[in-house]
């Protein structure tokens, strides 16, 4: 398989050298809005990114001046390419479970639910993408390609739910659609759409290449500039939820809060008094005092 | 505004599960980074580095 038709110039060319850009720019918007704390992932994928592209572009454009082989560097263009796409599927997970996490902060109990239920479910899918693209005839390239693209095949359908539910859940969580967290979430799920559509593509048509990298980088732009544009604009704050004290979303959250905490003990069998404390027999003492009985000491 | 908005995100999932539905029909499917940056769908150390040249106009050596 060659990278058929793999335009010099043009716009393929062009969004090249403006992906890094907008990248920086989103940084910088996370960094300047101070918000690189609660959106540490996206930053670091981000950073990630643009570290990628920073060694790819040479790779591509400049390995003759680097004095490597055509070879050389391909295969270092090879390992860049596919280790950043897996750091950037595990960052992407992260992302997602950071956007829960900031759009049922009012939600506590079902926030802890939820935490508790995704990371089963991430931890499932990533034992799930190693274990598929363990195969016959197994070799080391195949199993990184098929490793990470089951991984990120995974990251996107999740995202897309993720998307769907901030979308129809964000009024009632007290946000709006200019809120970061929906913001983060549609540049989150835009690429996710763009990897989908185009894995299927490549698996279908492989000889479209140059038009396919055109989509890619517009898509990718796309998302690079939603992530900037949010974070650039000032957030509207959070509204005060209000929720009927029959909701089933409040009654959940309220047997959520108790899931997972320390249980009470009984004592099962003889209990002689050398097992209690002074202080909790001085306790007993006062409470039999009240009551007209005496405490055998 | 905001019909127009989750119209948009449907239209994206809607996608998404139309093209996972037709990676899932297909064998030979590698995912793809977000990226302009060309897929190297070749094993590392192909002497003709995969095309790699056709960006830079080098010759294979």
């Amino acid at each position: 398989m060659r990278w058929e038709g793999f335009h010099v110039l043009g716009l393929a060319a062009l969004l090249r050298w403006v992906e890094p850009l907008l990248c920086l720019v989103g940084i910088v918007a996370i960094v300047r809005a101070k918000q690189s704390g609660p959106y540490r992932f996206l930053a670091s994928l981000l950073g990630v990114h643009l570290a990628s592209i920073c060694l790819l572009l040479p790779l591509l454009a400049y390995h003759k001046e680097m004095h490597l082989t055509v070879a050389q560097a391909y295969t270092c263009y090879f390992y860049v390419y596919w280790g950043s796409d897996a750091v950037e599927a595990i960052l992407a997970f992260g992302i997602i479970l950071s956007i829960y996490r900031l759009a049922m902060e009012p939600l506590k109990g079902l926030q802890r639910l939820g935490m508790l239920i995704f990371r089963w479910a991430a931890f499932i899918s990533a034992t799930l993408a190693v274990s598929i693209a363990v195969g016959p005839h197994l070799t080391s390239t195949s199993f990184i390609i098929r490793c990470v693209g089951q991984m990120q095949q995974t990251q996107s359908v999740l995202t897309l739910c993720m998307l769907v539910f901030v979308c129809f859940a964000i009024h009632p969580m007290g946000l709006s659609y200019r809120s970061r967290v929906f913001g983060v979430c549609l540049g989150l799920g835009v690429m996710a759409t763009d990897q989908l559509v185009a894995t299927a593509w490549v698996a279908h048509a492989p000889g479209l290449y140059s038009l396919f990298s055109t989509l890619n980088g517009v898509a990718v732009c796309a998302a690079f500039s939603i992530w900037a544009v949010y974070f650039i604009l000032p957030e509207p704050a959070r509204r005060l939820i209000m929720v009927p004290t029959t909701s089933p979303f409040f009654h959940w959250n309220e047997i959520s809060k108790a899931l997972g905490d320390a249980p009470g003990f009984v004592a099962v069998g003889p209990v002689t008094l050398d097992n209690f404390a002074p202080a909790e027999l001085e306790i007993m003492r006062r409470a039999s005092d009240k009551m007209g009985r005496t405490v055998p000491v | 505004m905001k019909n127009v908005v989750r119209a948009f995100v449907l239209s994206l999932v809607a996608t998404g599960a139309f093209a996972s539905s037709q990676i899932n029909h297909s064998t030979k499917a590698v995912s793809v980074k977000a990226s302009a940056y060309p897929i190297p769908m070749c094993p590392p150390g192909d002497p003709n580095g995969c095309g790699i040249c056709q960006l830079s106009a080098c010759t294979v050596d």
